[in-house]
């Protein structure tokens, strides 16, 4: 574990004993957020806090498509088809130049035995073509680029399957880091986005785990906000260092939500407020 | 009529004085988001704080915390976990987000909420 430190008060409260699998652990969730909120469709948890709050929903849809987003997707995809000094891009390491990838991502990588997120692939592209890689909390660059290939699959249905025992533990390491407590607050990721999915934080309603995975990256004051990005802001908000980015731990929690989120629609650039 | 206002003036002040006196500083904690942040999770009354929608925690009010000496809200304050397992509130003195005299003026400001 790379932090220790912010780890050691760790409390398992919201843990189930012995994990029982992946598709064990989302059906238990799907369940308790359904009896919780039984009025909320599970597809709409990719709205967000909108999910909760008729108020934001209507904000949300006065604001759809994000009035920012449009730079954002230029940028990206100038970024994504920019040609390398070897005269390939980006769009070409991926199959179909990067249409509907998405939905695959955070794989597990067989030969590593880690998680590859799109962060990750977008780097092993420029590094094999020789060129710089980027950080993966540049939103100006990264976040562009993941806005414009997210993009590219919209409305595609999630598809990251947990089907190998390897994959299991890796969903695993990710639920356990979402459902530990950690930072002076001593919160888990969990404490708000499941136990307290849809209850007020201010005024703010907490958006539900499911959703995490669909809805990234959101624009918000013109920038597109990975899921990554989300992760380490709240990690800072509940007052524990937050996981580098790029991390193993952060690629985890990644895969642990995406493979949540498994069946339901990618539906990425929305607005969202500060 | 003008001593009468002023009359009427100084009663409402001497009326409100046993919660004004405390209160500032432990009104203060409980909203500002750098120290207890409690007013994210509860709603207050009236006008002891800030209208919100919160609804995380139950909402805060003088009949809600009659059960609660100042030795009980103390130890919540504390460290809720201890009375309540899988609480999201946090350890404000456990992990000192609050000074042991920061969590005495929260709980004046509780035991004065009308």
């Amino acid at each position: 574990m790379r932090f220790p430190e912010i780890l050691a008060a760790a409390l398992l409260a919201l843990v189930p004993a012995a994990h029982a699998g992946a598709n064990a652990v989302r059906a238990d969730i799907a369940a308790r957020l359904a009896a919780a909120h039984p009025g909320v469709a599970p597809s709409d948890y990719a709205l967000g806090a909108a999910a909760f709050d008729a108020e934001r929903r209507a904000q949300l849809e006065a604001n759809t498509p994000a009035p920012e987003a449009a730079g954002i997707l230029a940028e990206g995809k100038r970024l994504w088809t920019r040609k390398f000094k070897n005269g390939r891009s980006l769009a070409q390491c991926f199959p179909n130049g990067g249409r509907r990838i998405a939905a695959a991502y955070p794989q597990l990588e067989a030969k590593s035995k880690r998680i590859v997120t799109l962060e990750t692939a977008v780097n092993q592209c420029l590094r094999t073509h020789g060129e710089p890689i980027l950080e993966a909390a540049d939103a100006a660059a990264m976040g562009a680029i993941l806005a414009y290939v997210r993009s590219l699959a919209e409305g595609q249905k999630i598809a990251v399957r947990v089907a190998t025992p390897l994959a299991e533990e890796r969903f695993e390491q990710g639920r356990r880091l979402y459902f530990t407590r950690m930072g002076q607050q001593n919160y888990a990721c969990a404490s708000c986005h499941l136990q307290s999915a849809g209850k007020y934080f201010g005024n703010t309603a907490l958006p539900a785990a499911p959703g995490a995975a669909s809805r990234w990256p959101y624009v918000r004051e013109g920038r597109a906000v990975t899921l990554q990005a989300q992760v380490r802001e709240c990690l800072e908000r509940m007052g524990a260092a937050p996981f580098p980015a790029g991390s193993d731990e952060l690629s985890q929690v990644d895969y642990f939500l995406t493979a949540l989120a498994t069946g339901q629609t990618i539906r990425p650039n929305a607005w969202r407020p500060r | 009529m003008r001593a009468a206002l002023r009359l009427l003036a100084i009663a409402g002040a001497l009326a409100s004085a046993p919660v004004s006196a405390q209160a500032p500083d432990g009104r203060a904690l409980f909203i500002r988001p750098d120290k207890g942040n409690c007013i994210a999770c509860h709603q207050l009354p009236g006008a002891a704080g800030p209208a919100t929608k919160a609804d995380i925690g139950p909402p805060l009010d003088g009949a809600r915390l009659k059960g609660w000496d100042s030795e009980k809200l103390r130890a919540l304050l504390e460290d809720p976990a201890r009375m309540v397992p899988d609480t999201v509130k946090p350890p404000y003195g456990r992990h000192r987000i609050l000074e042991a005299a920061e969590i005495d003026r929260l709980v004046e400001f509780l035991r004065a909420l009308p």
